[in-house]
């Protein structure tokens, strides 16, 4: 029987373009036999934790959005929105458009454990 | 052919009052009561036909209007949620996946048994629409959804006398319907008991009227209400 460990940490930063490069650098490796997959596995735990943890803990920027929201949805705990003409308004006062951006939001993990606290309770 | 005496006019044999296909059932039919023989009604009459004049020109505004429908159908709430726009479904929170259009604007609240609640629409024809809408939208989705026992729930109306109100004079001499409790709510609250409307009453004038079924109900509660504050209006 096999058990799987619940990942702790979202896996969502592997799509994005530094975690694509690391999947082809894995991938590479694994081909021309110089790591086992499952090293590369590890490596890919070990990105997922590290950029959540980076994010949330050491990068300070703070950017505003405006828009207009022509579609939303929160299904298992995750928001989705899709916004029309944004414009982000970043720190030092930087100025960036686009025709529209999806956001998908998940649960922190702070969320997470405050929810956990709170269900005992609920009984 | 002899109708025993009774004085009906001669358009035809006595059918069942017809109703066009949009209407709600009886007991919502917005017209007063039709007398025997009376034409179909065509389009809602107008404030002048039902004997509902504006006071002062004053008419109340609905403002929400609550409606239920039955799709007939069981429904996976996280399929919708997953595949509807503006869709909320948070099960760990309420039962119900809450979703909204823009056209009319509005918010339905969809159950797994296919019951859903309709609200935020503004008059009975926005509310009707917004939840053929909804079913709509629900169909689309693969449901074998229907639209059945469609009931306006609620209305809510709201409007100003332009002039400040002694409530507690008020509340002293309708104690029968009021309830002014100041430090609870700024508001005295008065159940009229014919028709069946509550009432929220600030000393400011405005006046919000709720717990009506039809609209007519909106404007003779107001009405009646109207000749009570002319006596309790601030000096």
């Amino acid at each position: 029987m096999s058990y799987r460990i619940e990942p702790k940490y979202y896996e969502f930063y592997r799509s994005a373009s530094i975690g694509r490069a690391l999947m082809d650098s894995l991938d590479e490796l694994i081909q021309d036999g110089l790591i086992t997959p499952q090293l590369a596995f590890k490596v890919l735990m070990q990105f997922d934790r590290a950029t959540t943890e980076t994010l949330n803990r050491h990068v300070k920027f703070k950017t505003s959005l405006k828009g207009h929201l022509s579609t939303y949805r929160l299904c298992d705990d995750v928001w989705t929105f899709f916004v029309k003409n944004p414009s982000f308004k970043i720190e030092g006062g930087e100025l960036v458009t686009a025709d529209k951006v999806k956001i998908i939001a998940v649960k922190s993990e702070q969320a997470t454990a405050a929810e956990a606290k709170t269900k005992p309770n609920q009984g | 052919m002899s109708y025993h005496g009774l004085s009906l006019p001669s358009s035809g044999p006595l059918v069942p009052q017809q109703r066009p296909p949009l209407q709600p059932p009886p007991v919502q039919q917005l017209t007063p009561p039709a007398t025997e023989g009376a034409k179909t009604p065509a389009a809602p009459p107008t404030l002048e036909q039902q004997h509902i004049t504006a006071v002062d020109g004053i008419v109340p505004t609905l403002q929400n209007i609550v409606a239920t429908v039955n799709l007939d159908c069981r429904l996976d709430l996280k399929t919708i949620a997953l595949h509807a726009r503006n869709a909320e479904y948070n099960p760990k929170r309420f039962a119900a996946v809450i979703m909204r259009i823009r056209e009319p604007k509005t918010t339905a609240l969809i159950f797994a048994s296919g019951k859903m609640v309709v609200t935020g629409a503004k008059s009975e024809d926005d509310s009707r629409l917004a939840s053929r809408k909804y079913a709509r939208i629900v169909q689309k989705l693969g449901f074998d959804t229907r639209f059945v026992d469609f009931k306006i729930q609620n209305i809510v109306g709201s409007c100003d006398v332009k002039f400040p109100i002694r409530l507690e004079g008020l509340a002293y001499s309708h104690g029968q319907f009021s309830s002014y409790e100041p430090e609870l709510f700024p508001g005295l609250i008065y159940r009229m008991l014919k028709p069946k409307v509550v009432l929220l009453i600030f000393v400011s004038g405005k006046i919000v009227l709720t717990g009506a079924k039809v609209r007519e109900e909106i404007y003779t509660a107001f009405n009646t209400i109207y000749t009570v504050l002319q006596e309790f209006k601030k000096p």
